[in-house]
């Protein structure tokens, strides 16, 4: 059931698609390229073949030394086959921005509002880009592994209350 | 072929009195597919070496781990641990090969993974750990020890042993400075090839036979090369331990700079081992140019200082009249001293060749322009003992720094005598002193009744001691600089903790005597400053140094493999331990820097 | 409660009194600006809720978390893989255990270890139990949120005598720590398993007390049926996981749906409801603790005499005797201590059914003793996420109670 998707994958993004494999369990992995990740998991979640309706898990690595440096990890599942894929993105530092699958899925906005926070990566179409662990005076990323592991940052002044609210958010959302 | 050839050999042999046998076939060795080399396959990929290359060789340029205690890259082979047999296609009788001497030829097919290796390095290590002491909890290799390296790599399975271990020497003091567990030694042999091959000395060697066997020195013979201390470095496993460091730390807590040695002027590049502000030892670090892997005992003692006898406070005037001050204080007291003086008659300025390039570079850089001067003196440590190895007879590890720097600056030198006579004759009433270490201590007497004495000392020194203001230095462990080794190479080391008590490097103590004496200086790091006066070096090469190329050979990464400078590398309870606020090494490590 | 007017509505509030006729005043209009938490009484975890109410209804509802991020993540992938498993109690800690053993079959899946049979039923056994624990938890909680303390007061008890039995099995009783890379630390005391099986006796008398109690209760019924509804389809898209995922009518369990340990041998149903609203989220629990009691039951049935963790030096620790006294165990215990086990280079995510939900764990080894990364899905992160649009037009009231329904435990949402 499972090596299906790797090659309804394979068949239908050939350029895309530019690797994959079965990881330790017998886990489907494939890796594809930044620029088409929207339209892979727009088939995913469309094809009835496919039919992953659920993001239950997404995030980030730093592969700092690596080129390109950071990765984003969609673990996707499909409630009626009951089968999972994990798409593996690689993303440069230099260009840390995806598409947004929020339009796709809806659960994926604090995945990606995690992603933000702890690593940098920016999600282009995503309603409510903001920090979500750390407040927004936060110099950096603390995931990722050039963050020196007891970097001290300074107390921030206490805000006034009508700017309650972390960030400047989307007109009309506030 | 070789079908047809099989009947007529035997009557070729026996006709071989009468008739003249035809020409032999000759198989002889394969045509090599790449002329000059040798290309023979290693565990399924293909490998192109020159003639010689032994499998532990060809293994490692490709990334494959094959297991050795016995072999060494600088030493001879002897293959006797033999824990890295491997299969090799052309093995007689199909035998496992030890890779470390068995050499590549064309053709061969070489395995390092089968079962059969890997069932052989496991009962290898069985063997080797049969009667290994139940030591590790007080044995000072614990976490940089091949044989527990290995055993979680290859063996991982209880002991089978239900009879006593055997028992041998614990603490067998071999020479003054090396002292011997013979339990735990495997009997690789590496001390031994390396006295007779390396030190060329050979004191030490393998006595009895077979579970008897020991490394010892000869009978009323004891271990005293001055290179002895290398034993300790090549041991794989916790035998060989130096006297020094036994029991004075564990490994995994050290952090590990990479460090120049001191003790000379060849600059051997060295590890050094330290926990807070403390150093515990000096280990060789690879540098085939300049010291290989190897260093002298002398040297190894050079971290001592570091750690006593250091000033770590500044003192106005000297004798019962001194007394403690803050170091802007004194800053400022040499720096109307020293106007004072440069009005009446001038000030006499000694550099150290023991202070770093940028230290001389800064100091010549006040010297000229805020003292103008026209010459320097140059102390330093007395010439010792030197051989043809690596030990140089000047103790001193930059005296090329003091020439480039006073290159730099158009400076005459003078030797440290004429200072002295100068201050006997009374024709020098005024001295600056970078560096407290002067040659002879007769000279040092005579200066110390120079009316102005402003001296920057390390150490505890009589020059320290007769200083009319007296600035804390930091050695070279408590900030980053450069050495010139005597062939002119300028060799980099790093710091290893913040400086001590009050102590601040030679150059910014420098720039603050300049600063007293109104000059504009604003580089406060070794590396501002030499962006800042190096250009000045011209004319001279120092081969191609650049400043912020440290080299990476030797950076131990340890149980605790954080950045040298993260606080975490320490012990706990010294973890809270930051860079003085306002320090000129504030901005190293902890405080974040780089996002 | 901290609460703000804002400027205007202070300014028009007092004219008001000066007016000629009080009656005559226009109602304020003026949206009003609640924010609750991050320390407040009714709230749940350290999370703040800005709250834009239009009288009693809320108008907006923005979540703001982060007050309990402790970098758990940065915190694990500098540390040993063996010593993650104190950092993974303190992730939901009403149901530590549970969190234990994901992470340790997460750590197997990259070793590719077998973990024998005995510690797999010890596994299922304590993450029963604690499920619950868990349960009783939310269900308690929900109660009292309306006003029922005495169903609280029933769910703590009984969830108290099942942390005595854990203090028996390990030693504390919320920061559990009970599972290891290839087993479990310790063998059962000597008649726990009746001790325990006398223990879900008397919860399930508790429970079936706040059953009678809550289930066909009035006011329970009323404040909490067809409140923060969930359709099955949005439910799948926002990323629900467990009981609410189940009680929207999606029958996803991973105890079925990929069975671990030895959920396959183990006869028991998913409960599944229709509205997905807050009654449903408590009825799948109440039903979920029958389901786990009986699963307890059953594994004390099965479990059979055997080895609790298995005999690899390069995964668990070697027994003292051997540390003490052979070279091969103390090298074996001063590796495994100072440099952790050598988990193989690769990357996984495992996930488990806990108690809230799916519970992941993405790993990434690169070889080394420490995990270079690890990451977290925590169970109620994504219902946590979705709170501000389930509350969409409901009662002030009804915020709190929400929240309790999903069972929001901040340890493990921010990390």
């Amino acid at each position: 059931m499972a090596k299906d998707v790797i090659d309804a994958l394979l068949a239908r993004f050939p350029r895309i698609v530019t690797d994959a494999y079965q990881g330790p369990g017998g886990d489907d992995v494939v890796f594809v390229r930044k620029d088409q990740i929207v339209e892979v998991c727009r088939f995913l979640k469309d094809d009835p073949r496919m039919g992953f309706n659920m993001a239950p898990y997404i995030t980030a690595v730093d592969y700092l030394g690596q080129e390109p440096r950071f990765e984003v990890v969609y673990n996707l599942y499909a409630t009626a086959l009951n089968h999972r894929v994990r798409l593996r993105v690689k993303v440069p530092e230099e260009d840390a921005v995806l598409a947004s699958v929020t339009g796709l899925w809806r659960g994926a906005d604090w995945f990606e509002r995690y992603c933000y926070d702890m690593y940098g990566l920016r999600f282009t179409g995503h309603p409510d880009l903001r920090r979500l662990f750390m407040y927004d005076e936060f110099v950096g990323h603390p995931l990722r592994k050039d963050y020196p592991l007891r970097g001290r940052q300074p107390l921030i002044p206490e805000r006034e209350m009508p700017e309650a609210f972390r960030g400047p958010g989307p007109a009309g959302r506030d | 072929m070789a079908e047809e050839k099989k009947p007529e050999a035997p009557a070729a042999g026996v006709a071989a009195a009468a008739v003249k046998p035809p020409p032999p076939p000759t198989p002889g060795p394969p045509a090599p597919r790449n002329p000059g080399m040798v290309t023979a396959v290693v565990d399924g990929r293909e490998v192109v070496v020159k003639p010689g290359t032994t499998v532990i060789e060809a293994a490692q340029a490709m990334g494959i781990d094959i297991p050795y205690y016995c072999w060494h890259k600088r030493l001879s082979v002897a293959a006797n641990c033999r824990q890295c047999l491997v299969e090799m296609s052309n093995a007689p009788g199909g035998k496992l090969m030890p890779g470390c001497q068995a050499p590549l030829s064309e053709g061969v097919v070489v395995k390092t993974d089968t079962p059969r290796v890997k069932d052989q390095q496991r009962a290898t290590l069985e063997f080797l750990l049969l009667n290994h002491p139940v030591d590790c909890s007080i044995c000072d290799q614990a976490g940089e020890c091949k044989l527990q390296d290995y055993y979680m790599q290859y063996d991982a399975r209880p002991s089978r042993l239900d009879i006593p271990k055997n028992v041998k020497g614990k603490r067998v003091e071999l020479g003054p400075t090396i002292t011997l567990d013979q339990e735990r030694c495997i009997l690789c042999t590496r001390c031994v090839r390396f006295m007779s091959e390396v030190a060329g000395n050979p004191q030490l060697g393998v006595a009895n036979r077979g579970t008897r066997s020991v490394i010892t020195a000869f009978p009323g013979r004891p271990l005293d090369d001055r290179y002895a201390g290398n034993v300790v470095d090549i041991c794989p496993v916790g035998a060989l331990t130096a006297t020094d460091f036994r029991f004075r730390g564990r490994v995994w807590f050290m952090s590990s700079a990479r460090s120049i040695c001191v003790g000379c002027s060849r600059g051997c590049n060295v590890s050094l081992d330290y926990l807070d502000t403390t150093a515990y030892r000096l280990r060789p670090r690879e540098n085939q140019a300049v010291n290989q892997e190897w260093m002298c005992d002398q040297g190894r003692t050079t971290y001592r200082p570091l750690n006593v006898d250091r000033v770590l406070a500044a003192r106005l005037g000297r004798g019962a009249g001194g007394q403690a001050a803050t170091r802007d204080e004194a800053l400022a007291a040499a720096g109307v001293a020293l106007a004072a003086a440069k009005g009446q008659g001038g000030v006499a300025v000694l550099l150290s060749p023991a202070a770093a390039l940028e230290d001389l570079l800064a100091a010549c850089h006040v010297a000229k322009l805020a003292l103008g001067a026209t010459e320097v003196f140059v102390g330093g440590r007395p010439d010792g003992w030197h051989d043809d190895f690596l030990k140089k007879a000047d103790e001193n590890p930059d005296r090329k720094g003091v020439e480039l720097a006073a290159q730099a600056y158009g400076l005459a030198i003078r030797p440290f005598a004429d200072l002295a006579a100068a201050a006997r004759a009374g024709t020098v009433r005024a001295a600056w002193v970078v560096g407290a270490e002067v040659p002879d201590a007769a000279g040092a007497e005579a200066l110390a009744l120079l009316p102005v004495l402003v001296v920057q000392a390390v150490n505890q020194a009589p020059l320290a001691a007769a200083a009319t203001v007296l600035l804390p230095a930091s050695p070279h462990a408590e900030y980053d600089g450069t050495f010139v080794n005597f062939e002119g190479r300028a060799q980099r080391f790093e710091a290893a903790w913040y400086p001590r008590g009050d102590a601040r490097p030679h150059l910014a103590l420098c720039a603050g005597v300049g600063r007293a004496l109104g000059l504009d200086l604003r580089w406060a790091t070794a590396r501002e400053a030499w962006l800042a006066l190096s250009p000045r070096i011209t004319g001279v090469s120092i081969w191609d140094f650049k400043w912020d190329s440290l080299p990476s050979v030797g950076r131990r990464k340890g149980l605790l493999p954080l950045a040298a400078g993260t606080v975490d590398g320490r012990l706990a309870g010294q973890r809270e331990r930051l860079a003085p606020e306002g320090s000129e090494t504030a901005e190293r490590g902890v405080a974040p820097t780089s996002w | 409660m901290s609460s703000e007017q804002s400027g205007t509505l202070k300014a028009d509030a007092a004219p008001a009194a000066r007016r000629p006729s009080e009656l005559d005043a226009p109602m304020p209009t003026k949206r009003m600006l609640v924010n609750l938490g991050p320390s407040h009484p009714a709230m749940h975890g350290t999370t703040r809720a800005v709250v834009e109410l239009d009288g009693e209804m809320l108008a907006s509802c923005k979540l703001d978390i982060g007050f309990l991020h402790r970098g758990f993540e940065k915190s694990c992938e500098n540390v040993t893989w063996t010593q993650c498993f104190p950092y993974t109690d303190r992730l939901n800690y009403v149901s530590s255990m549970m969190n234990n053993v994901g992470f340790a079959l997460a750590v197997e899946k990259l070793c590719k270890l077998e973990v024998p049979e005995r510690a797999q039923y010890l596994r299922v056994i304590t993450s029963e139990i604690h499920r619950i624990c868990d349960h009783l938890t939310m269900v308690g909680a929900l109660g009292m949120e309306l006003g029922a303390m005495t169903a609280f007061l029933y769910a703590i008890e009984a969830r108290d005598l099942l942390w005595d039995r854990i203090t028996e099995l390990c030693g504390a009783r919320v920061t559990s720590n009970y599972a290891r890379i290839g087993g479990v630390s310790r063998d059962l005391p000597d008649g726990w398993v009746e001790k325990t099986v006398q223990t879900l006796d008397r919860a399930v008398a508790l429970r079936d007390e706040i059953d009678g109690l809550l289930t066909r209760n009035r006011i329970f019924m009323d404040r909490t049926r067809n409140v923060a509804p969930v359709s099955r389809q949005d439910a799948i898209e926002l990323g629900y996981t467990g009981p609410c995922l189940r009680a929207s009518g999606e029958p996803y369990d991973v105890r079925k749906a990929a069975p671990y340990l030895v959920y396959d041998r183990l006869d028991f149903d998913i409960p599944v409801g229709s509205n997905g609203d807050n009654f449903d989220r408590y009825l799948i629990r109440i039903e979920e603790m029958k389901q786990s009691d009986k699963i307890v039951r059953q594994c004390f049935a099965q479990l059979a005499p055997g080895e609790i963790v298995v005999t690899d030096f390069r995964y668990t620790l070697p027994p003292k005797p051997l540390v003490y006294g052979t070279i091969e165990g103390v090298m074996a215990h001063f590796k495994l201590i100072m440099e952790g086990v050598q988990v193989p280079a690769g990357e996984a995510y495992s996930c488990t059914e806990a108690a809230n939900g799916e519970l992941g764990f993405y790993l990434v080894s690169d070889g080394s003793g420490r995990p270079y990364k690890l990451g977290l899905r925590a169970p109620v992160w994504p219902m946590l996420a979705s709170l501000p649009w389930m509350l969409r037009g409901a009662l002030l009231a009804d915020l709190v109670p929400t929240f309790d329904s999903i069972n929001m435990i901040g340890g493990e949402v921010e990390q």
